[in-house]
């Protein structure tokens, strides 16, 4: 019971939403413009961020009687400005053939003038916008599903929510349309929303409606997990961008990505939903409480630190499932040293070595530096040791204290025998024991490389 | 009720003196108590209801037609009839208030057949009961109807159902025998609803519905 309750605290509740998180990072006047999509369209727009393009809008009664529906184009959508919940939005695909008064809708049912001059009259007179106040409608074009999401929504757009907080995102959810959900990407209409690792921009878990927790689109076997949604660090970017602009300081951005023009804002969201944190079966509150005492200065940093505190959860997973540590090309290598003496070191990943090796000068800074001297007085050429075995090879250079044997490296200047030491590195925190080589790499980007022998207890993304 | 047979406090006295029904008094005191208890079923609890209004409203009306039988069936007919006609009104496509207008007739005129229909079967409590609690509950229509537009069919029913849950809830405390004495010996106990409203008003914890919503991340997590 206690553990649950422990649990249980870092999951945003309604009350904590409102009283800690709305009041006090989300002004009236920034309201008032994620509640006015027309406006905050505008002032996107003109800080240089995608939207979708706006054909034409329609304020009163007047507007529409005098209104010419010829100039529409084939495709377009018809929204409520202040409209929420995706409610009253009307999206129209094509014109009916041999028919200059109707249009095709998503469900392949008509829609004439008539209709559409209806629903706009119930636009006008507020029946989709918050507390019923009258409204504007407005038409603008309809985004294009990418490739990558047709098999997995359902007539319509899937979108893209980021909680952005204090410059940072801070959790992300994909939503995809649903029969139940009449094509719209709205959870409690019956959406899937699907959780999005931060760092990779690869989706994790997900949730049917407010709910289910499901692994597979309802119905088929398209797994949900592991979807890579593309251009992820420039949708995160506008998202934290947007914030800026808007100076809604707990902000919802919604983001779909369009096939020709790359991700777009759809909408801003003052009051973002709950259901976030049950895609990702991960707390908000426990992920703003780390935000907040952040000092961040530019857009970059808060995504950098925010894919950092918040991302990660697919590495950790592999990690767990592998029991192998996920690096990458480049390494942090800490060196441990004759008489303890540890040196920090960038190495470089290689797995066309068999052996780690370190440059000349680096094993001279770790205290092998007689060791070394020695070798190269003993001057034996690789003529020399071709044919010779390992316990010769050993004999050899076992008057040398450190020097454990020596073995062929190709060079530039053929083959040649270079001496292998022992030594402790920490990578990762994992600590290895190893023979290594040291050899000439003063012409070389990083002073080590690691080999084979020492990479069997990671996996390697070279994107990292 | 014009004989009170139990002690009240020297206010009340007063007002009784001064000719203002008990029963009046009585609803007036229990206004503040079913509020709070409204507020804290929403922000602690996690039942939403149609807002503190509404329940609030029928939570009196049932009060007023003196016993539950029949405040339930008029509650339940009134939503029924608002789904039917919202089916039956969507092929018209009409604006909303005209709609809205239309269904509250249709309401109305179900409601009169229902008296009749009581009356004719000698259900004279039915015929009796007064009418303005029935006017209040016919206007829960355009409640259910605005939910229903927002939110869909389920949200709507979710919410009628939690509203007639607290009003009935609402009705048993607001005719609970014991508190009608004890408010009606210190009525200045009700006063004791601001602070504890203050507290539910800075209550930022996880509502107990929230976690059952949540459950998943708690149990996984």
């Amino acid at each position: 019971m206690f553990e649950f309750i422990k649990k249980s605290r870092g999951i945003l509740g309604m009350n904590a939403r409102n009283l800690e998180y709305i009041r006090p990072f989300n002004r009236v006047s920034a309201k008032r413009l994620a509640d006015n999509k027309l406006l905050s369209k505008r002032v996107l727009k003109k800080n240089d961020i995608a939207v979708p393009a706006l054909i034409s809008q329609i304020k009163s009664l007047e507007d529409l009687d005098g209104f010419d529906w010829q100039k529409l184009p084939d495709s377009f959508v018809l929204k409520p400005n202040r409209g929420f919940g995706g409610e009253g939005i009307v999206v129209v695909y094509g014109r009916k053939k041999r028919r200059d008064d109707a249009w095709v809708k998503a469900d392949g049912s008509i829609i004439t003038i008539n209709d559409l001059k209806n629903h706009t009259r119930n636009i006008l007179d507020g029946s989709y916008s918050l507390s019923g106040i009258p409204d504007i409608a407005f038409f603008e074009e309809r985004l294009k599903l990418l490739k990558l999401f047709k098999p997995y929504a359902y007539k319509g757009i899937p979108d893209i929510r980021i909680i952005v907080f204090n410059k940072m995102p801070i959790m992300a959810m994909l939503r995809l349309p649903t029969k139940e959900s009449h094509g719209k990407a709205n959870l409690a209409q019956g959406a899937i929303g699907v959780g999005i690792d931060l760092a990779s921009g690869v989706t994790t878990t997900a949730v049917l409606g407010k709910q289910k927790i499901i692994e597979y689109v309802p119905g088929t076997r398209l797994l949900l997990s592991g979807i890579k949604i593309p251009y992820w660090m420039d949708i995160l970017n506008i998202a934290v961008r947007s914030q800026e602009i808007s100076n809604l300081g707990f902000l919802g951005v919604d983001v779909a990505i369009d096939k020709e023009r790359g991700p777009v804002i759809l909408e801003l969201n003052a009051r973002p939903g709950l259901a976030i944190q049950v895609a990702n079966l991960d707390g908000l509150k426990g992920r703003l409480k780390k935000a907040a005492g952040i000092k961040i200065k530019t857009v970059k940093k808060g995504i950098r630190v925010g894919m950092d505190l918040f991302g990660g959860e697919i590495e950790e997973e592999l990690e767990e499932i592998s029991g192998k540590k996920v690096i990458g090309a480049i390494e942090k290598v800490r060196l441990i040293g004759k008489d303890g003496k540890e040196i920090e070191i960038e190495a470089k990943i290689d797995t066309g070595a068999d052996w780690s090796s370190i440059d000349n000068a680096l094993a001279q800074q770790l205290g092998y530096g007689s060791a070394l001297e020695e070798f190269e007085k003993l001057n034996i050429s690789y003529d020399d040791l071709k044919n010779t075995n390992r316990d010769e090879r050993r004999k050899l250079y076992e008057k040398i204290p450190d020097i454990i044997s020596a073995i062929p490296v190709k060079s530039s200047h053929g083959y040649t025998y270079r001496p292998m030491i022992n030594i402790e590195f920490v990578m990762d925190n994992i600590t290895t024991s190893t023979k290594m080589t040291i050899v000439d790499r003063s012409h070389m980007q990083y002073p080590m490389i690691i080999g084979k022998v020492n990479l069997k207890k990671f996996l390697i993304d070279t994107s990292k | 009720m014009n004989e009170i047979n139990f002690s009240v406090s020297p206010i009340l006295t007063f007002f009784l003196n001064e000719g203002v029904p008990f029963e009046t008094i009585k609803l007036i005191l229990m206004l503040p108590i079913i509020a709070t208890l409204i507020a804290f079923l929403r922000q602690v609890i996690g039942i939403k209801a149609f807002g503190i209004y509404t329940p609030l409203l029928v939570t009196f009306a049932f009060l007023a037609t003196d016993g539950l039988r029949y405040g339930i069936l008029i509650f339940v007919m009134i939503i029924l009839i608002g789904m039917l006609m919202r089916i039956a009104l969507k092929s018209f496509r009409l604006l909303y208030l005209p709609r809205v207008a239309i269904m509250l007739t249709i309401v109305a005129l179900s409601i009169l057949l229902m008296l009749a229909i009581g009356g004719s079967l000698k259900r004279t409590g039915l015929a009796s009961v007064s009418i303005f609690p029935i006017l209040i509950m016919i206007t829960l229509v355009e409640k259910f109807i605005a939910v229903q537009i927002e939110k869909g069919d389920r949200a709507a029913i979710l919410l009628a159902t939690e509203t007639l849950l607290i009003s009935i809830l609402g009705f048993y405390i607001a005719s609970w025998e014991v508190l009608i004495h004890f408010i009606a010996f210190y009525p200045w106990v009700i006063l004791l609803t601001i602070p504890l409203n203050v507290i539910i008003g800075k209550w930022t914890g996880l509502r107990l519905s929230e976690y059952l919503r949540f459950g998943e991340i708690i149990k996984r997590s």
